[in-house]
């Protein structure tokens, strides 16, 4: 199997705490995968270790037959991996239009992707003034998503898309997201069992540090005991 | 508008209830005083903006509390001094400088020689010291044998205050002859180039050769202009300070404006990625290096430059008078160069109460521009709020931390030298400057551009009121007693403004809720 992203026992500490305590996820090349688990289980931190943000003290982290062990966060994104994190963090003193293009890598960026990103969300097209405080939440998490789209991604990790949304804007956010995985590979961390089950293709479920099992989604589904063991009721 | 108005109720009345005061100020005095005092305390703000913005700069992205940024404005008066008053200095000092610097400036060379080492070489923690301490040996050697003009601190006739006065009465006095007398020219600069050299293989020892860095062209243009400058300022040693001292005193200001600006840009860049980047994860140790890095720099400053204060002459087109000054036009101020005009019958100093305030205007514009018109100032913009995020987009945010930093320290440099001619140098300059910034932050906001200038006006005109008043005395409404504010309580009044300030908006006035 052609896996993009191949995480191998990854150890990860926050100041004295061991967080991660083995976790492998393995990426299928042009998938969705959703981590799972329950709140705290290491989901988020998983993310931020595979990009760096907090750098995993042991194991091996591969992106494309590249090991990214020891490089700095903004080299290892640079290779063509996108971030959506948790709250959004849109820049609250950039504009819409000013939030997309600090996400280029390359002059031009954003110019070329302004189609396909307005096609993805047309509402952005008439915010593109605006400051991005002036954002609701689920335009916030469009946002987001288009600025990991302005460069050239081969891989995105989307952390909790649907988190606060209302479940109209949940539906339209799941169509982009099916949308740009026809561009792109995609890893999704998402609390809403409904909301990942429908959208990805195999699933690793995390748990108190340790990934515990992995596969594919649709095999899950059928699982009732392990989506209660792991997930609770869902 | 409603929302807005809501929104800002606090503000809005804050910034009212300054303007009412204001206004009152201005009913208390003759015009031509309330003038002079508008524009002194524009020129102090101004001083205060070009300390307080770097500041906040810094402090913003980096999360740094710059305590030395006071000094580092100190230093910038003092090195600009030396361009204008001692050009011959700073000619002779540029060779070494330079050279020495070249060697730094080769990282990646280092670090690919230093891969053909054998292993046992690479691992050893006893080597690169030795490196090091050998190169600091040789610097030494050679820089206190190298021929440098200068002057005597401990003589009064060649004391730095001596050649500032003599210049100022326009019969300066001989700098005193150098020659290679204590050492040969070859060795010396070879002694330089081999010193920097060992000091920088020594350091790129420490770091870990994870990956070797390409070596292209363009690692070589710093060194190559380095060299340049070295070498240059040696050959042409003589004809370049015949050059310097033969420029009228305005040209040579504007040099002396720009090599400060630089210098403190230069050091800037120097202390952040050498001495504050280690510490970028223990904020106290960091607080504690700014605070002790501010009281070396005052001493060594004390021990080039000495203790005693002394002055900077203006430059003549500041500094003009007899027929037809003071000046009431522009016209006639540009004909003689006035070091007065008259404005509104008030006699104000061009320098000090137009030029600076000027001067201030134009960065402020300039770092506005800079912020949101270039890429690199939305990537501050968005750094100051979210620096994980501005990394996982792929943006070396290191390097912007540098550049911000190297940008800061530049300001204050700049005002430093700006405050030179009318404040005077002191060894104590930046230490009122750093408060009186630190004041103007906290009434305007600590990481807000806009509110260190809103900051930095307010505290500037507030203690120039109080100055004023201080002499003229104030009439209390109502009653007979005429109120004089004594000199204690100027620099109180701002702290108090700093004080009702914060309890009615604890972010100050332009700040953003956390």
């Amino acid at each position: 199997m052609d896996y993009i992203l191949d995480v191998q026992s990854i150890h990860t500490f926050i100041g004295q705490y061991h967080i991660l305590q083995g976790v492998d996820v393995q990426v299928p090349r042009g998938s969705i995968t959703a981590l799972l688990g329950r709140n705290g289980a290491g989901k988020t931190t998983t993310l931020k270790s595979i990009l760096g943000l907090t750098p995993p003290r042991e194991g091996k982290v591969t992106f494309d037959g590249r090991e990214l062990n020891g490089m700095r966060s903004f080299d290892i994104a640079a290779l063509g991996i996108g971030f959506v994190p948790e709250h959004r963090a849109i820049f609250r003193d950039l504009s819409v239009e000013e939030n997309l293009k600090i996400a280029e890598r390359r002059k031009g960026d954003l110019d070329r992707k302004r189609e396909m990103i307005f096609s993805l969300f047309p509402d952005l097209k008439r915010l593109i003034g605006l400051p991005g405080t002036s954002l609701s939440g689920g335009q916030q998490q469009m946002l987001a998503i288009a600025r990991a789209l302005v460069p050239d991604n081969r891989l995105l990790l989307i952390d909790e898309p649907s988190e606060g949304l209302a479940p109209v804007i949940i539906e339209h956010m799941m169509d982009a997201i099916r949308q740009l995985s026809k561009e792109s590979t995609v890893v999704l961390v998402e609390q809403n069992f409904l909301v990942a089950s429908q959208l990805a293709e195999t699933y690793v479920i995390i748990e108190e540090g340790r990934s515990v099992t992995s596969g594919k989604m649709s095999d899950l589904k059928q699982d009732k005991a392990t989506i209660h063991r792991y997930l609770g009721a869902a | 508008m409603t929302q807005f108005l809501r929104k800002n109720l606090i503000l809005i009345l804050t910034l009212a209830a300054f303007l009412a005061v204001f206004i009152a100020a201005g009913q208390g005095m003759e015009r031509k005083d309330f003038v002079i005092t508008l524009l002194r305390g524009l020129s102090v703000g101004s001083l205060t903006f070009l300390v307080a913005s770097g500041f906040s700069l810094i402090f913003g992205l980096l999360d740094v509390l710059n305590l030395a940024h006071g000094t580092l404005f100190m230093i910038g008066a003092y090195l600009g001094w030396t361009v204008y008053v001692r050009p011959d200095t700073f000619v002779d000092v540029l060779t070494p400088l330079a050279l020495l610097i070249g060697g730094f400036t080769l990282s990646a060379l280092w670090t690919k020689l230093s891969a053909l080492l054998p292993a046992s070489a690479r691992t050893n923690k006893i080597f690169p010291w030795a490196l090091l301490l050998v190169a600091a040996l040789l610097a030494f050697t050679v820089i206190t044998r190298y021929p440098i003009s200068s002057w005597d601190t401990e003589n009064f006739s060649q004391a730095p205050g001596s050649y500032s006065l003599m210049l100022d009465q326009g019969a300066p006095l001989a700098p005193p002859a150098v020659s290679f007398d204590k050492i040969n020219p070859a060795l010396a600069l070879l002694g330089l180039l081999l010193a920097s050299s060992l000091g920088a293989f020594g350091l790129s020892l420490f770091g870990q050769q994870t990956q070797s860095p390409k070596l292209t062209v363009k690692e070589f243009i710093p060194f190559g202009l380095l060299a340049l400058i070295g070498f240059g300022a040696f050959a042409a040693n003589d004809a370049l300070t015949a050059f310097l001292t033969g420029l009228s005193n305005n040209w040579l200001f504007l040099i002396a404006l720009l090599v400060a600006t630089l210098s403190g840009i230069g050091l800037g860049a120097l202390m952040e990625s050498t001495l504050i980047r280690p510490l970028y994860s223990r904020p106290i140790y960091q607080l504690m290096l700014t605070l002790g890095m501010s009281a070396i720099g005052i001493e060594v400053v004390r021990a080039i430059w000495g203790r005693p204060e002394f002055v900077m002459p203006k430059p003549d087109i500041f500094s003009g008078s007899g027929q037809g000054c003071p000046a009431t036009t522009l016209a006639a101020w540009w004909d003689k160069n006035c070091s007065i005009v008259l404005l509104f019958e008030g006699r104000v100093r061009v320098y000090n109460e137009i030029f600076i305030p000027l001067v201030g205007i134009l960065v402020l514009i300039a770092v506005w521009i800079l912020l949101q018109r270039t890429r690199l100032g939305m990537v501050i913009r968005a750094g100051v709020q979210d620096r994980e995020m501005v990394e996982a987009l792929g943006i070396n945010v290191r390097r912007v931390f540098t550049l911000v930093f190297a940008l800061g320290v530049g300001l204050a440099a700049l005002g430093g030298i700006l405050a030179a001619p009318s404040m005077g140098l002191s060894n104590a300059m930046g230490e009122s400057l750093l408060l009186n910034a630190l004041i103007a932050l906290a009434i305007g906001g600590l990481t807000s551009y806009p509110g260190a200038a809103l900051g930095s006006l307010l505290v500037g005109l507030l203690q120039q009121f109080m100055i004023k008043y201080g002499q003229i005395g104030i009439a209390i409404p109502f009653t007979e007693i005429i109120f004089k504010p004594t000199p204690p309580i100027v620099p109180a009044s701002t702290v108090l403004l700093m004080v009702i300030i914060l309890l009615l908006m604890p972010n100050g006035l332009l700040g953003k809720k956390e």
